[in-house]
């Protein structure tokens, strides 16, 4: 392979992988801090897009319930980009007040948890269905304001030209990452949240409101999932479904990673990404077979993961 | 450590919690029944009785982590029943567990870190970026904590995992975490399930000296029937949920329907 083209599918892969990473990230934390697979986790990535392309103004098609309509305003794309994220984020939080916290009160099994998670997924999808209808949209060209269509990482005689959006994306997700990595690291609300995530009784008895950190913690990573819905969607189209299977790669990533492990969350995103990335073209058909072929020969070779612990009866 | 010199603060201490009429039942098991007694300030007050006595669930109604069917309790002269347990926490009642509960992952520093939650100021904006008075409170925080797990004696672990200490230093890792709290009260679960007769001698020492340290009152739940003699101020004994007898050492040793419900079947 060609030292350009190389270099053009590693940037490729790096972007793609940084969003891998951040949505994966949300996955982790729910993870960590209830002991479930958050399955609606897909379908916010997909809301927060679709709030984002309504934000922006763009226009919704001939069928659902709302055939033709567009918001009378029209935010500039980052500020679309926060709010949409944002609702996405007050989503999460009403999926965990009332589909997540009443069985938890109740002391149920946590697969039913689970249970009830797809059950929100395919509500949300069937939802934005209903409203706007099953087709794609296409996010308008010019939403980059005056960044070029894409930047040159090589030289004039040699281009690597990498699209803007997927510097975007990789700029945006590496800040989020640095972000939450010294929220958890440096604050009292990470080792809280720690604290949350073994014992929340124990938490609970040395001051620490757990419902709460589960309630920001449902913010967080919705938000960060709404923001990662619109930041793909934006590079190549919107479809109600597009989340649940950007939401399968997710899962994807963190078994690879290892599950509840945050650093591994990160690794396993850059890995499948980068992975994706270097599929050839003749064979782009077959990257998911890729991704999840990898994943099954993690699940023979070290079950817990790349970073994961190993898992250990507690007695 | 005498009976007699501890008796005297106890005398003149005012009240600090009071269970009135308090009653817990599960299904047909009434765990705790109309339980009244008064706490006082800067007191050591044992809570013995037989086991499936009640007196974890009268633990566990203090630490707000259950709710009693009837009856009230009065912390410092508010109800605090219907309160969460990390209101109650917050207000300065801290305990530890029968069967200990620390976070095993994390290093016994970060547990009494964690332990000292309610007392750092820090927002997330200042944490985050590191600004002050961030940096200068995690310094604090860490130089607290690191003091509380010499007190101890086990700043020598502090970045060894919990889960990989010893027992008997989980017992009193779990001591000091609850201790970063600071505390009003704090209700210790059996402290000396699980140690020997030299360990216990220095827990019953160390014991009288946090008391003393920190002003607490200390309220214990404990088997062992000489450490307790030994140490409480005043003595209240449980049997199948009701209490039948109040008193220091001397009154509840004589007692006889403590002989019969408990001393006498040891």
């Amino acid at each position: 392979m060609d030292i350009t083209l190389f270099l053009q599918q590693f940037l490729n892969g790096l972007s793609i992988g940084s969003a891998y990473a951040i949505f994966a990230l949300g996955y982790t934390l729910i993870f960590s801090i209830l002991g479930i697979i958050n399955f609606a986790h897909g379908a916010i990535f997909t809301l927060g897009a679709y709030f984002t392309y309504a934000l922006i103004g763009g226009a919704f098609g001939f069928s659902g319930l709302l055939a033709n309509a567009a918001l009378p305003v029209q935010l500039p794309f980052a500020l679309a980009l926060i709010l949409g994220s944002t609702l996405a984020g007050f989503v999460g939080v009403a999926v965990e007040r009332f589909a997540f916290r009443p069985l938890r009160r109740k002391g149920s099994d946590s697969l039913l948890t689970v249970v009830s998670s797809l059950g929100v997924a395919v509500v949300i999808v069937n939802v934005i269905q209903y409203l706007v209808g099953a087709e794609s949209y296409t996010f308008p060209a010019n939403i980059y304001g005056n960044l070029p269509a894409s930047f040159n990482f090589g030289t004039v005689e040699k281009p690597v030209p990498i699209r803007s959006i997927q510097v975007v994306i990789f700029c945006v997700s590496v800040t989020i990452l640095t972000i939450l990595t010294y929220l958890i690291n440096r604050t009292k609300y990470g080792k809280a949240m720690q604290a949350v995530a073994e014992d929340s009784t124990t938490a609970s008895l040395l001051g620490i409101n757990s419902d709460r950190f589960i309630v920001w913690t449902f913010f967080i990573s919705s938000f960060i999932a709404g923001l990662a819905g619109s930041l793909v969607g934006s590079s190549v189209s919107i479809r109600p479904t597009f989340g649940i299977e950007f939401g399968l790669k997710g899962l994807a990533v963190i078994v690879l990673g290892g599950l509840g492990s945050i650093p591994g969350a990160v690794l396993g995103g850059f890995v499948i990404g980068l992975v994706e990335a270097f599929v050839p073209a003749d064979y782009s058909g077959y990257k998911d077979a890729v991704a999840f072929g990898i994943l099954f020969m993690m699940l023979l070779i070290r079950p817990q993961g790349l970073l994961g612990r190993r898992f250990v009866q507690k007695v | 450590m005498t009976p007699q010199t501890t008796n005297n603060l106890a005398f003149n201490a005012s009240p600090i919690l009071e269970a009135k009429y308090l009653t817990r039942s599960f299904g047909g098991l009434v765990a705790v029944n109309k339980v009244s007694f008064v706490v006082n300030n800067n007191e050591i007050f044992g809570l013995i009785g037989p086991n499936g006595a009640g007196k974890t669930t009268l633990f566990n109604l203090i630490t707000g982590l259950i709710q009693p069917s009837s009856g009230q309790l009065i912390y410092k002269g508010d109800k605090i029943i219907k309160l969460r347990p990390h209101q109650i926490a917050a207000k300065g009642i801290a305990r530890t567990f029968q069967n200990i509960r620390l976070f095993g992952e994390l290093s016994a520093l970060e547990n009494v870190i964690i332990g000292r939650h309610i007392h750092i100021k820090s927002g997330v904006f200042n944490g985050v970026l590191n600004i002050p008075p961030a940096p200068i409170e995690e310094l604090k925080t860490k130089h607290k904590a690191l003091e509380l797990l010499d007190l101890v004696g086990l700043s020598d672990r502090a970045f060894e995992k919990a889960q990989n200490l010893s027992y008997g230093d989980q017992r009193r890792l779990e001591i000091a975490r609850a201790l970063a709290l600071e505390p009003q009260i704090i209700l210790l679960d059996e402290p000396a399930a699980g140690m020997n007769p030299n360990e216990k001698q220095y827990l019953s020492t160390f014991i009288r000296q946090i008391c003393t340290q920190f002003n607490l009152t200390i309220i214990l739940i404990e088997h062992h029937v000489p450490l307790v003699m030994g140490l409480c101020d005043r003595i209240a004994v449980l049997n199948f949920g009701k209490l039948i007898a109040l008193g220091n050492p001397a009154e509840v040793r004589s007692d006889p329907a403590v002989i019969e419900a408990y001393l006498g079947a040891e």
